[in-house]
């Protein structure tokens, strides 16, 4: 009987066979025993809240957000005619004394001078709104000096009051029941990261291994953050009702912190819950 | 000669089937699950499964919960003994634009049998033109910026030589 195949060809062939079996059993066994069946998916957070915007209504109480114009040097003219002379700033209530075209008067949030209506003030400037724009007016420090001059600036312009060589412009101004934050500065921590853990130290805070929020580990002294009310030890818990349990939720704050006008920050130190209230202008 | 011939039949075939039956795909969950470690999680919209290669597209990378990048394309190649890594069109979050370049046109990690213990990195972006290496031996990481383009915002983290800016870390 003749052979339809040569036998060494035949055997050849099963070897190869059975090595392909081999190989597709190890890779099964190694798939079944060490392998995941599907991938990592990253969900996103559920019932988290949308960072929230709070606005004032009532004139006497904050300012309207306004949109950055350019102001005109007409209006600029207008409000160096006010001399701030003094300041008398309490938690409910801010008193000024300004000197108009020769006449002395006393201000309270609400009333306007010159069509100027005093909005806030803090420990050596007052701010007024006139026509949706705000303006700054430093304290008068002496004669001669020109200090007094009102700076007109628009609500969300960086002001250069307190712009000091080596140190970041702007400042943090108390002004009672909120603080008062330059633009510049959110801008400038905004855009350099470093800078803000050159200044504040901010620590995970975890429980059973799972991240439950955030702790200020350290304030330098004399930096901007040592003006916002926080001390070290603070548990962070919320800023404009997002929660921060997250660093997606931390980041999603940061992200934002550059179209913010005022923000609530809840902290929590040692068992008592606080509210900071800011206004960035 | 036969029987040289014959293994190297048999060496050749057992590399193919070792490609061919890899389960690419659960390999790549592996992976993901090593990246979890250091909470990095990828989202890809597909997986697509080749010969020598696995390729994912339009993914979301996200660090600690924050999605950072999205990356075109991800290519995984290997032969085995030359394994390559070609990253297409990285997009950085906008808001990181501040600390590096935000549009990375295509990064290429590749490994060799011939250079075991070096890792060599190429990359080109709007940065310019990044080349370097990974030493496992040493475990220490080099990258030269040959073709600066806009580096301002990363230069607090590069040094300077002769040769221009680099990047260097151990690991």
């Amino acid at each position: 009987m003749k052979q339809l195949f040569k036998p060494y060809i035949f055997k050849n062939i099963l070897m190869l066979l059975i090595l392909l079996l081999i190989v597709k059993l190890v890779w099964f066994v190694i798939t079944w025993i060490w392998l995941p069946s599907s991938g990592v998916e990253h969900v996103g957070q559920k019932g988290g809240k949308a960072l929230y915007y709070r606005v004032k209504l009532t004139p006497n109480e904050s300012s309207a957000p306004t949109k950055p114009t350019k102001l005109p040097t007409q209006q600029r003219g207008s409000i160096d005619d006010i001399i701030l002379l003094a300041i008398y700033n309490a938690k409910d209530v801010t008193v000024i004394t300004v000197k108009h075209k020769g006449k002395t008067k006393v201000l309270s949030r609400g009333d306007d001078i010159n069509g100027f209506v005093l909005e806030n003030a803090g420990r050596n400037f007052a701010t007024f709104t006139k026509s949706e724009k705000s303006y700054k007016v430093m304290l008068f420090k002496g004669k001669g000096k020109n200090n007094n001059t009102a700076q007109a600036s628009s609500s969300n312009a960086p002001s250069s009051a307190s712009n000091k060589p080596k140190k970041v412009a702007g400042e943090v101004v108390d002004a009672g029941d909120r603080k008062l934050v330059d633009r510049s500065l959110v801008e400038h921590y905004a855009k350099n990261m470093d800078d803000i853990y050159k200044n504040i130290g901010i620590g995970e805070l975890k429980k059973d291994g799972n991240l439950q929020g955030f702790q200020i580990t350290f304030v330098r002294k004399d930096s901007p953050f040592s003006k916002l009310g926080v001390q070290r030890g603070d548990v962070i818990k919320s800023v404009n009702g997002q929660e921060i349990n997250s660093y997606n939720a931390a980041f999603g704050v940061y992200k934002n912190i550059g179209s913010i006008d005022n923000m609530t920050l809840v902290i929590q130190r040692g068992n008592e819950e606080m509210e900071l209230e800011y206004e960035i202008n | 000669m036969q029987m040289v011939k014959k293994f190297f039949i048999l060496l050749l075939v057992l590399w193919f089937a070792i490609l061919f039956f890899m389960p690419k795909q659960a390999l790549y969950y592996k992976l993901e699950e090593a990246l979890l470690k250091y909470d990095i999680k990828i989202n890809e919209k597909n997986i697509e499964e080749g010969l020598f290669s696995l390729t994912l597209h339009d993914s979301k990378v996200y660090v600690k919960g924050i999605q950072l990048a999205t990356v075109e394309k991800i290519d995984f190649f290997t032969l085995l003994f030359y394994t390559k890594v070609e990253v297409h069109t990285l997009l950085l979050d906008e808001s990181l634009k501040n600390m590096a370049p935000t549009e990375i046109d295509e990064v290429e990690v590749t490994h060799a049998l011939w250079n075991p213990l070096n890792i060599s990195v190429d990359a080109q972006g709007s940065f310019g033109n990044v080349e370097g290496d990974a030493s496992l031996m040493d475990r220490h990481i080099r990258l030269d910026f040959n073709e600066t383009k806009n580096i301002e915002m990363l230069k607090g983290s590069l040094k300077q030589d002769e040769k221009g800016w680099f990047y260097e870390t151990a690991f």
